[in-house]
């Protein structure tokens, strides 16, 4: 069958490069809008992925990882004092004005983190790629990501500028942290954060970063947490997938990606199913003859099925391809395509069953096929 | 010239086909219902034997076609018995079909009907596999059949590279894919020049003799009646 399918699908050499074009954009399609969401999602919880801590606390009803509301610094010392707790620590995170070197300014997210020295923080900067993270702790020391550095107008460690009025100066990069708000992230020590944004004052807290003691429950140590008033406890999973979710759910870009995902299936399965039937009508008689010879159904539709994988396999490997050449061209703009084995997986299954359910108008006219019309005309 | 035929060999399931190989009797088909009815063939009996020739003519719309996909399994009668290895099978519904079909017939067509990306040995160990999926060796198969109607040479070309004659032996070959005791042919020689459409009755011809299978053509050329045994007239739906 595999043969017959193979034979018959080459030999219309242009009709088989339509089919295969077809399934190849339907992949690519789905592989990075759904790559292009996750890679967005992994942008959203990054800095919370990242984090060695097993809670984050927050002020209750937040929302929003990135615009939530700060609290008093008092809180953070009741939850260092719950039981159970064997290390804490503040991070305070807002926006402020950035001074670019052209005299304008640019919104960009303070996350300031403690810096103890000799102790690897909670939360602190990864993939850093150049300067001297335990500088960080200095007066005014900043951490940018490489990739902002256009948006910045910055060209190297070193650079010196001002954030908020206060001198700042570059003292590492990182390769690859971004924020999903689009405004760059800024690493800062606790101390120059608050100098940067006045305005919150000085005990202000945005999380406090909880590590459990050996022993005890991360569920329990967080019942206990969110028992204290104003205060919210998530682990770091569930920290993350809140994050997720918010940005998924409100800014509608889940929606947005599967909605073109869907439409790429939606193109490969007409293309698909044009291409199949096109070619059955082509072979009609033949079908017709087989049948009238005593093939049964199942062996002609087998044929058709065979013609329906044969092209999402090799679509699919096309389409895989484009989609990783679109990943690199992609990640020139900046832009994460995220695309890991269980979405290939996931993804090989849509086409497959995306040109098996493109084949079942051809099977009906094969099934519905009378025999006896290979003796009409 | 067509290549020399091979007809040398016997089939060992034709050697114990019983001389009778099929049997209509008092077969009526009405298309249509109420005011639309047409009686397409009323009361026909026919007997199909092993190593006979038969030639079915008549006028367009006489309902020769009828007659044959009736004997062919293709479509069931409205009134009648048709008799398949030793039994009636007028009341079998078209699932069990298909193995009697496959068991009991091949058939030829005036349009070849071959598939044009397949070559003349595919289209034929096709047809095999599709009969019997466990089928030992289908091409090997195809090339011995090929070889008996004289196209060992040709069995690489795809149809477009074939002559008329050359596709209609190919096609012929297909249909006794399989071994069937009986083969049917609707209009097989009316896409052929003279010269290859007698070429091609002769090697049906010797089919029968030669193989003792059943050859029913349908036809208008009467220069095929010199083949055949018997010749069937069909007008309005009856046999003459």
């Amino acid at each position: 069958m595999w043969s017959l399918a193979k034979k018959l699908l080459l030999h219309d050499r242009l009709r088989f490069a339509v089919a295969i074009a077809g399934v190849s954009v339907s992949v690519m399609l789905v592989l990075v809008q759904v790559g292009l969401y996750f890679g967005f999602m992994d942008t959203a919880s990054s800095l919370i992925d990242a984090s060695h801590a097993d809670l984050w606390v927050g002020k209750a009803g937040n929302e929003s990882f990135e615009f939530a509301s700060p609290f008093d610094e008092r809180a953070f010392y009741k939850v260092a004092s719950v039981r159970g707790v064997e290390r804490t620590e503040r991070v305070l995170m807002n926006f402020a004005q950035f001074k670019l070197a052209d005299g304008g300014d640019l919104g960009v997210q303070i996350v300031g983190i403690e810096t103890t020295p000799g102790r690897v923080p909670l939360l602190a900067p990864w993939r850093v790629v150049a300067g001297d993270l335990n500088r960080l702790g200095e007066a005014g020391a900043i951490i940018v990501d490489k990739s902002e550095y256009p948006k910045l107008k910055i060209d190297r460690v070193g650079h010196t500028t001002e954030i908020t009025g206060v001198r700042a100066q570059v003292v590492a990069l990182t390769q690859g942290i971004r924020s999903f708000t689009t405004s760059p992230i800024v690493f800062a020590d606790m101390r120059s954060a608050r100098s940067f944004m006045p305005g919150l004052g000085d005990n202000a807290v945005t999380y406090v970063l909880v590590k459990v003691a050996p022993g005890e429950s991360v569920a329990a140590v967080k019942a206990r947490i969110n028992a204290l008033p104003h205060l919210a406890a998530y682990t770091t999973s569930e920290m993350s997938k809140r994050t997720r979710a918010y940005w998924s759910s409100r800014t509608g870009v889940g929606a947005g990606f599967f909605t073109t995902a869907v439409l790429g299936v939606i193109v490969g399965f007409v293309v698909v199913g044009q291409i199949l039937y096109s070619g059955t009508l082509q072979y009609i008689r033949e079908y017709g003859t087989l049948k009238a010879m005593g093939a049964r159904n199942s062996m002609v539709v087998r044929v058709i099925v065979a013609q329906a994988l044969i092209s999402a396999a090799i679509g699919f490997v096309v389409g895989g391809a484009l989609a990783f050449g679109m990943q690199a061209a992609m990640a020139k703009a900046n832009l994460s395509v995220a695309l890991f084995p269980s979405l290939y997986a996931a993804t090989l299954v849509v086409t497959i069953a995306m040109c098996s359910l493109a084949a079942l108008l051809s099977i009906v006219k094969v099934l519905r096929l009378d025999p006896a019309s290979v003796f009409k005309g | 010239m067509e290549a020399a035929f091979a007809l040398t060999d016997t089939l060992p399931g034709i050697a114990r086909a019983p001389a009778t190989l099929a049997r209509l009797v008092g077969i009526g088909k009405v298309y249509g219902t109420g005011a639309n009815e047409v009686a397409a063939l009323t009361d026909a009996t026919l007997e199909i034997r092993a190593g006979e020739v038969t030639l079915i003519e008549g006028p367009s719309g006489s309902g020769k076609t009828t007659l044959i996909s009736i004997l062919g399994l293709l479509l069931k009668p409205t009134a009648g018995e048709v008799w398949i290895e030793e039994r009636n099978v007028a009341g079998l519904s078209e699932r069990n079909l298909p193995p009697l079909r496959a068991r009991n017939f091949g058939f030829v067509f005036q349009g070849f009907n071959l598939f044009p990306a397949l070559t003349a040995l595919d289209n034929v160990a096709i047809a095999i596999q599709m009969k019997d999926p466990r089928a030992k060796d289908p091409r090997g198969e195809a090339r011995r059949l090929l070889a008996l109607v004289g196209l060992a040479d040709r069995s690489h070309h795809l149809p477009a590279d074939l002559s008329g004659g050359q596709k209609q032996r190919v096609a012929i070959a297909r249909a006794l894919g399989g071994d069937p005791p009986i083969l049917i042919g609707d209009e097989p020689t009316a896409a052929l020049d003279t010269k290859t459409a007698l070429s091609v009755m002769e090697l049906l011809r010797e089919l029968a003799t030669v193989q003792r299978r059943a050859v029913v053509v349908v036809t208008h050329d009467p220069r095929l009646e010199r083949f055949a045994d018997r010749v069937v007239h069909v007008e309005d739906g009856r046999i003459q």
